[in-house]
């Protein structure tokens, strides 16, 4: 051993850590370990809580989200024969409700369930259904009355489907301020668009005559006067039409 | 967690040198204490296995001098040796070890690790390089300097 190394270990070797110093820190130790045990499986299960609660919330919200997008309608469909109809349906063309705007509609939809399916495997449903086709004769007319962002898409694709072809079937579109006026009335939108193109022709007609008449009563209650007043009739397609703003009349014969 | 048999042995085993190292870095008693505890509980927590009781005693050195230069650095304590901090050491010092303790505490502290590793523990150049992440040339140089110091300060009787 050289003396610098005697030197450094001769200054240094009684250094040593106390019993004392030993014995607290064994002591500090014990405390730690038992902290340690009781904390561990305490917070273990608290960082489980979590995930399971994050996660949980990540369903709910993807949950509520999404239900509320399916159960939120973007486009509606009235359906009038006799029996007034409307339907509200989502971004994925699923019915969300029906509604019936007369004792005929509500009588039909106590029994034809029209929820969650396609409108146009609604709409064959109901022409499908004995009760409701028993409104449906050579003289009357289906009207289908459109509010939409694709109004054009929907009304081709009810207009142009085979199954009914056989029906007397017009069409029309019309808008959200139309569908708010015909509620007030309690009155399906498609028909009171149709009370409105009447009331373009006959200024004596109401909204409470209109809930009186069928649909085809109105539509021929219009053909009438257009019949009578032909030269007025061309002057106000021109102007009331969009006067009067609630209707886009896209009429296929 | 290691067992408390565990603790116990390597308490008995390192406990010196803990207690030298932490005295060499921080040169007080009060915060030997604080420290030396600090190494005991990352040993109590530390979930690795040991392959000898050589690496055992190599990670006791370098976790002691990484708890040590942490403490220092985040509490910004004395790096330097009041006259009489070794007041409460000297009951148990005689005067010239008094003088070579002195002298090696008021080295920097890269030096102070290197002299107590390498004369007083014993390691070689390169085992000290291996456990405090250094090159074996750096450990040299680091010595060489140290002694040059030492010899400065404790004149002829340092060779």
């Amino acid at each position: 051993m050289s003396s610098t190394q005697n030197m450094i270990q001769k200054s240094m070797e009684n250094l040593q850590a106390t019993e004392e110093m030993k014995q607290n820190t064994l002591c500090y130790l014990e405390e730690q370990r038992t902290k340690q045990k009781r904390s561990i499986p305490r917070r273990k299960s608290q960082v489980a809580l979590r995930y399971a609660m994050a996660v949980l919330c990540i369903f709910l919200l993807m949950g509520v989200g999404g239900y509320s997008i399916y159960r939120r309608p973007v486009s509606y469909i009235s359906i009038d024969v006799n029996p007034s109809i409307e339907l509200a349906i989502n971004r994925f063309d699923k019915v969300v409700s029906a509604k019936g705007y007369n004792a005929d509609g509500q009588d039909i939809l106590q029994h034809v369930p029209l929820k969650n399916i396609s409108y146009m495997q609604a709409i064959d449903r109901l022409m499908q259904d004995a009760y409701y086709s028993r409104f449906l004769n050579k003289d009357s007319q289906l009207v289908f009355t459109v509010i939409s962002e694709h109004s054009d898409v929907m009304l081709e694709q009810i207009y142009t489907d085979n199954r009914f072809q056989r029906y007397n079937v017009v069409t029309y579109s019309s808008d959200t301020a139309c569908m708010k006026e015909a509620h007030q009335y309690k009155m399906s939108f498609g028909k009171y668009r149709a009370f409105l193109e009447l009331s373009q022709y006959d200024t004596n007609i109401t909204v409470e005559e209109c809930h009186g008449m069928s649909i085809s009563e109105i539509q021929n209650r219009i053909r009438t006067c257009q019949g009578h007043n032909k030269k007025n009739v061309m002057d106000d397609n021109t102007t009331n039409g969009h006067k009067n703003g609630h209707s886009k009349s896209h009429k296929h014969h | 967690m290691k067992s408390t048999e565990d603790v116990n042995r390597v308490m008995e085993a390192y406990a010196d040198m803990v207690r030298r190292i932490c005295f060499v870095h921080l040169k007080n008693r009060h915060d030997t204490e604080d420290v030396f505890q600090n190494v005991y509980m990352k040993y109590l927590l530390y979930e690795g296995s040991f392959e000898s009781n050589e690496h055992e005693k190599a990670w006791f050195v370098r976790v002691t001098i990484n708890a040590c230069t942490d403490w220092l650095r985040t509490l910004s304590r004395r790096k330097w040796v009041p006259l009489d901090v070794l007041a409460e050491e000297s009951v148990v010092l005689d005067n010239p070890s008094k003088e070579v303790l002195e002298a090696v505490l008021k080295l920097p502290e890269k030096y102070r690790d290197v002299i107590y590793l390498f004369y007083y523990e014993e390691y070689s150049a390169v085992q000290i390089a291996k456990i405090l992440g250094k090159k074996e040339n750096t450990i040299y140089t680091w010595l060489s300097r140290a002694k040059d110091i030492l010899r400065e300060q404790l004149g002829g009787e340092w060779s």
